[in-house]
């Protein structure tokens, strides 16, 4: 449960969600995505309550639960998938292979790539899409070290570009560059 | 010390510290409830075998012996997608690489494994013997066709075992299984009705010598498989032992539907794609096409459910429920292996257009007989009709319920989007318009699959008329259903039991394996009542059945939540 939580994030800001386990960063983000009611209080997303609907989803994208995939699509339909579904990618499918690092296993089914590689493939759904806002949870989650600092630059890239990154996090580096916030110090039990 | 004993002593050591011994009650128990058994099915059994005896009608033959060759076949494919030797997770996990002789730690599943088979061969030879018939010396019969069928289902399992430590005799056992199909084909369509007649009116002792030579056959294979159980390599029974762990965990925790997952990862594991270019749809359409391309890779299964299509009509040809068989065939012409007009041996052997025209044919007094109707026209009395309305209720259930099952494989990506939503959250699509672009490749599966059924049962003239219309107009409830099923929740296992005098049911499983055939099934019931009661004109039953089933799909869309 979170109490006494004051956040206002502007556009074009990174937000680094920071704390324990169990401090209630995971909680906070799925309150601003709508998927948990708070009972005293309020929160606003684009100046309304978010609601878990496809017009807020087509302007929020949340790669936050385990990463999920089609049975029966390749890594590279999947990205493909989303650039037909949104239409206006932010990235190209191949671009968005080889700066994920997915090149090699387009061919693959998700679920013969690594944890690591499994979770590439989630944020480059979330990031081959147009979104203004991202909400990550644990991105760098199975990632090795040297994806994760490209992941850093990812997000800031994304930031410069307009958008606003909502990330919880246990990285360290993910964090430096990010405003960093800490909802265990409004925490109860 | 041998082999045997490594794993008996290993086995040993972990029962005694998991459970306690065997007592002397516990075998009572035991032996009490085989008493039970006994006294319950021995008296039904004893009367289903005393009714073999006599002549089968020439036109039932054929569709009885497909039907035995497709349930030997579907066994044998079952034990080869199982293993067929599967060795317990457990097992498979602390013996396995532990230096224990493989043979005696795959002794006791085997023996579980022989148990089975000769079981479902026992079965199957009692089935084989139903569809030919004994015209004399029954028990001899009885005998050599259960020999013949336990051979028969050891022999294929041997092959299939043989196969699980050598390439060659997986190729071997494939091809066992297709000849096993290509006879079921051959009976069902019309070649071997001839040759059934000539093996059904031959004398008992051929048989017998048939049987012995099968029974010699299964022995050698048996022996060979038995001697090969040191050559299965471990992975291939680690395998087997994870499909295993995932049936018991799924049993277990009464939670069935993780059974779906298993399989489906199971399939694409290791399987290496070539991508191929996202068609340019509206959103809803592209996120559904993920459900097309899926079904596109699996032909195997497409052309499993074109074949299955058969199934309805050689049932009603096989239970005599069709209107050939319902007294109007002529026993000579059935014996000559030349029945009349309507029969699916007709169909396949130098049929009459009429025959084939039962789809677009207007309604004739050959054809218009019902299954009810068709006992009732047959002189047949008030037992009689009751009978024939449950068989009429058999293949109506079989083909409505094989048209969900059609829609219910094509339902994988609704399936995911319940269990977790992260990609339906990404796509940004609409909850109903998701379901209605993903309703379609269901609801097309399932009316092709419904309208080529009714075409078979139209060959077997069992039915006349335009009834292919029912599988598209009944198509849209079936694919509502199908999707009910795949977002259903698991099982709720708070939701209390109802004492009965046959025991207590938990409704918690009986509501999840409600859900999705309700819908289905109330949707579908003007083709259900068509079927049924076989109305001379079914347009009146066509035009409830496309109002139900439109009506079944937009409620089911319209009742889920707007996201």
């Amino acid at each position: 449960m979170l109490r006494d939580l004051s956040l206002a994030v502007a556009r074009g800001e990174v937000v680094a969600v920071v704390g324990p386990n169990g401090s209630g960063k995971s909680t906070l983000l799925r309150c601003l995505a709508g998927l948990v009611p708070v009972s005293a209080g309020s929160v606003e997303v684009f100046g309304a309550p978010p609601v878990d609907g496809p017009v807020f989803w087509r302007r929020v994208a949340w790669a936050a639960d385990e990463p999920a995939w089609y049975p029966g699509l390749t890594t590279r339909e999947h990205l493909e998938l989303m650039r037909a579904v949104h239409g206006e990618p932010r990235l190209e499918v191949e671009a968005a292979l080889e700066l994920f690092g997915l090149s090699a296993r387009a061919d693959a089914p998700p679920l013969n790539l690594s944890t690591g590689q499994r979770q590439r493939l989630a944020l480059a759904a979330a990031l081959i899409r147009p979104s203004e806002l991202l909400l990550l949870d644990e991105p760098e989650r199975g990632l090795d070290a040297a994806f994760r600092e490209r992941l850093g630059a990812l997000l800031a890239g994304y930031a410069a570009a307009g958008g606003t990154v909502v990330a919880a996090t246990h990285d360290a580096a993910l964090a430096t560059g990010a405003r960093q916030v800490f909802p265990g110090n409004q925490l109860t039990s | 010390m041998n082999d045997a004993t490594d794993a008996r002593l290993a086995r040993a050591f972990v029962r005694s510290r998991q459970r306690r011994p065997v007592s002397l009650l516990d075998r009572y128990v035991s032996v009490f409830m085989l008493a039970i058994a006994v006294a319950v099915f021995g008296n039904p059994v004893t009367t289903a075998v005393t009714g073999l005896a006599g002549q089968v009608d020439a036109a039932r033959m054929g569709p009885g012996v497909a039907l035995v060759m497709l349930a030997l076949a579907g066994f044998l494919a079952l034990g080869r997608a199982a293993g067929p030797v599967v060795l317990p997770a457990a097992d498979a996990s602390w013996l396995l690489l532990s230096g224990v002789g493989r043979r005696g730690l795959l002794g006791r599943p085997v023996r579980i494994l022989a148990v089975i088979t000769l079981a479902a061969g026992a079965l199957l030879g009692l089935a084989l013997l139903t569809a030919l018939g004994a015209p004399d010396q029954l028990v001899w019969r009885l005998l050599a066709a259960v020999v013949l069928g336990m051979s028969a289902s050891a022999g294929g399992m041997a092959l299939a075992v043989l196969g699980q430590g050598s390439q060659a005799w997986q190729t071997w056992s494939t091809v066992a299984l297709v000849a096993v199909l290509a006879v079921a084909v051959a009976a069902a369509i019309g070649p071997a009705r001839e040759p059934l007649a000539a093996v059904a009116a031959a004398p008992a002792q051929a048989l017998g010598a048939a049987a012995a030579g099968a029974l010699a056959a299964a022995a050698l294979l048996v022996r060979h498989a038995w001697t090969a159980l040191d050559r299965i390599p471990a992975g291939t029974l680690m395998g087997a032992a994870t499909r295993a762990r995932h049936l018991t965990t799924a049993a277990t925790q009464l939670d069935p539907g993780a059974l779906t997952w298993a399989a489906e990862d199971d399939h694409w594991r290791g399987r290496r794609l070539r991508s191929r270019r996202w068609p340019s749809l509206p959103a809803p359409l592209a996120l559904a096409w993920q459900d097309w391309r899926r079904v596109a890779r699996r032909p195997g299964r497409l052309a499993l459910m074109a074949a299955t299509t058969t199934l309805p009509a050689l049932l009603t040809q096989a239970t005599g429920t069709a209107p050939t068989n319902l007294g109007r065939g002529s026993a000579t012409e059935s014996l000559t292996g030349m029945p009349d007009a309507g029969s699916l041996a007709s169909a396949g052997g130098g049929q009459s257009a009429e025959n084939l025209a039962g789809i677009a044919g207007g309604p004739t007094a050959e054809n218009l007989t019902g299954i009810a109707s068709g006992a009732v026209a047959g002189g047949g009395g008030p037992m009689e009709g009751v009978g024939a309305l449950v068989g009429g209720l058999a293949p109506a259930a079989l083909l409505i319920g094989g048209a969900l099952a059609v829609a219910a494989s094509a339902v994988a990506g609704a399936r995911r989007d319940a269990d977790n939503p992260a990609l339906a959250r990404l796509a940004a699509v609409g909850t109903r318009a998701a379901l209605l672009a993903r309703a379609l490749l269901p609801a097309l599966l399932a009316a092709a699959w419904m309208a080529a059924a009714l075409g078979w049962l139209a060959a077997a003239g069992a039915v006349a008329g335009p009834w292919w219309a029912f599988g598209p107009l009944a198509a849209p409830a079936l694919a509502a259903g199908a999707l009910r099923m795949a977002r259903r929740p698991p099982v709720d296992h708070s939701l209390p039991l109802i004492d009965t005098p046959a025991g207590a049911i938990p409704t918690g499983p009986v509501f999840w394996a409600a859900t999705g055939p309700d819908l289905a099934l109330l949707g579908c019931l003007p083709t259900l009542a068509a079927l049924v009661a076989q109305p001379a004109d079914p347009s009146g039953h066509l035009a409830a059945q496309a109002v139900t089933g439109l009506g079944a799909l937009a409620a089911y869309a319209y009742r889920q939540k707007a996201r």
